[in-house]
């Protein structure tokens, strides 16, 4: 228990004495991660609109398709992508493995179907009559488009950030795919994973209580979007 | 009837799996002429409204927007010009009272002149107090206002209405009954679905009676009246 609060103690040391190597991991976990999410939203947002608005043949295979993915593990997703880009693989010739670019592949593919299938429902979730009012008004199909995203956006903002909080804490693809290297793609799971099998716990921890206080940010905006979402009686 | 017609629709058939909801539809829509559409439930009412506003693909027919046979692609932008469909309870966008009526302008009106008409909009529905109001807290008749001054707004040549008076009380169908005037005064064409013909006896002039997919023409006298079943069993296409 001594032990415990000692190491904890040293990690809220490290946090708030401004630890550069701590920072420095902290920000790349925040720019790979915010960048995936930057890139996956607009096209699963648009997909998710085709699942809700368009009929058409394979339309519920697709959305069991992607359902499927949200339980894929990311160690799996990082191999996956580890075979793709590595020398002798398929897009070997990107040279990105071990790279940020990676991370942030991999980490699409984990956001992407998360994306989806929440964007999906929040959308069924909305009134269709919105779209038919958009478009009777005169408004082109991107503009009813961008209405609906406006109508549902409590339900999409609650899928973007369910979807970085499972990117930014993921370890496996990152560790496949970014290689732990210092300063490059040593993220925040990555570096907890080495710094606990090397016995190093404060930062270990420190970065611990990073993601959890980044947790419970998500959550608590998760829950005021959700309620600012509830309809007017 | 020497004033052109802007709306024509011929064999116009709908079917929804095995069910035949429209069958050889056929009539015509002229300026400033309030067309009722009756029948009963399921009759086939807003299926109709909603292809003539462009939202739902009829199976087969033709409609005919005096540019000639066109592709249902063409035929659907074409009725979404002219064409604005107002469903049986309004949808408000999440927004001010404001924000819904600026929603049925276009992108490049210049701001004074945006403010101007939609103040126009609120003097016109009455709806001044309500300016700034969060149009999802509307009643049923403030919505139906605003659904109206929003359609005015767009200033379409046939408005077509889903049952505009359902679940207002005697004030606010009054309201809306002198709203829809003011459209037919301006030359806009009314098509009005309703189950209750007699909301509307001072407003319509022609009626027309949805019954087992068919259409049937009321004559005059009859205006007000919905048919006897055993006598519209019999009826064609007469419209």
């Amino acid at each position: 228990m001594e032990t415990l609060t000692l190491t904890t103690l040293a990690a809220l040391n490290l946090l708030f004495s401004g630890n550069a190597e701590l920072w420095e991991i902290i920000a790349i976990s925040f720019r790979v991660s915010g960048v995936a999410i930057l890139v996956a939203t607009p096209p699963a947002l648009l997909a998710a609109f085709f699942l809700t608005y368009q009929r058409f043949p394979g339309r519920r295979l697709l959305i069991s398709i992607n359902s499927t993915f949200l339980s894929v593990p990311a160690v799996v997703v990082g191999l996956t992508f580890f075979i793709l880009l590595s020398r002798q693989g398929p897009l070997g010739e990107w040279k990105l493995l071990f790279t940020q670019t990676a991370m942030v592949l991999g980490q699409i593919a984990l956001a992407f179907p998360i994306l989806v299938a929440m964007g999906h429902s929040a959308l069924q979730a909305a009134d269709r009559r919105a779209w038919e009012t958009a478009r009777t008004l005169g408004a082109n199909p991107l503009r009813a488009l961008f209405t609906i995203m406006r109508e549902a956006r409590f339900g999409l903002m609650a899928a973007l950030l369910a979807a970085f909080g499972r990117i930014i804490a993921e370890v496996g693809a990152s560790m496949m795919l970014g290689g732990n290297i210092l300063h490059y793609t040593r993220n925040i799971p990555t570096a907890i994973a080495l710094e606990s099998s090397k016995g190093e716990f404060a930062q270990g921890i420190a970065l611990g209580l990073v993601l959890l206080t980044l947790a419970f940010t998500l959550n608590a905006l998760l829950q005021h979007i959700q309620g600012k979402g509830q309809p007017v009686t | 009837m020497s004033d052109p017609v802007i709306l024509a629709l011929s064999a116009l058939n709908k079917r929804f799996g095995k069910r035949e909801v429209l069958r050889d539809i056929a009539f015509e829509l002229r300026p400033g002429e309030c067309t009722l559409l009756s029948g009963g439930n399921g009759a086939g009412k807003t299926t109709l409204l909603r292809i003539l506003s462009g939202l739902e693909r009829p199976d087969r027919g033709r409609i005919d927007t005096g540019k000639g046979p066109l592709s249902w692609r063409r035929s659907k932008a074409a009725l979404q010009k002219r064409v604005l469909y107002l469903h049986q309870q309004p949808y408000m966008f999440d927004g001010s009272v404001r924000y819904n009526l600026g929603y049925a302008l276009p992108g490049g009106v210049p701001k004074p002149l945006r403010n101007a008409l939609i103040d126009t909009a609120i003097d016109w529905a009455e709806l001044g107090p309500l300016d700034e109001t969060p149009a999802k807290s509307l009643s049923g008749g403030e919505r139906q206002r605003v659904s109206l001054a929003r359609a005015r707004l767009r200033n379409p040549q046939i408005l077509l209405l889903d049952e505009p008076t359902a679940n207002l009380d005697q004030a606010a169908r009054r309201r809306t009954l002198d709203l829809l005037k003011c459209f037919k005064q301006e030359g806009v064409s009314l098509l009005l679905a309703s189950h209750d013909p007699m909301h509307f006896s001072s407003l319509i002039d022609r009626h027309l009676h949805l019954y087992d997919g068919r259409l049937a023409a009321l004559e005059d006298q009859k205006l007000m009246q919905i048919p006897p079943l055993h006598t519209l069993a019999s009826l064609r296409s007469t419209a």
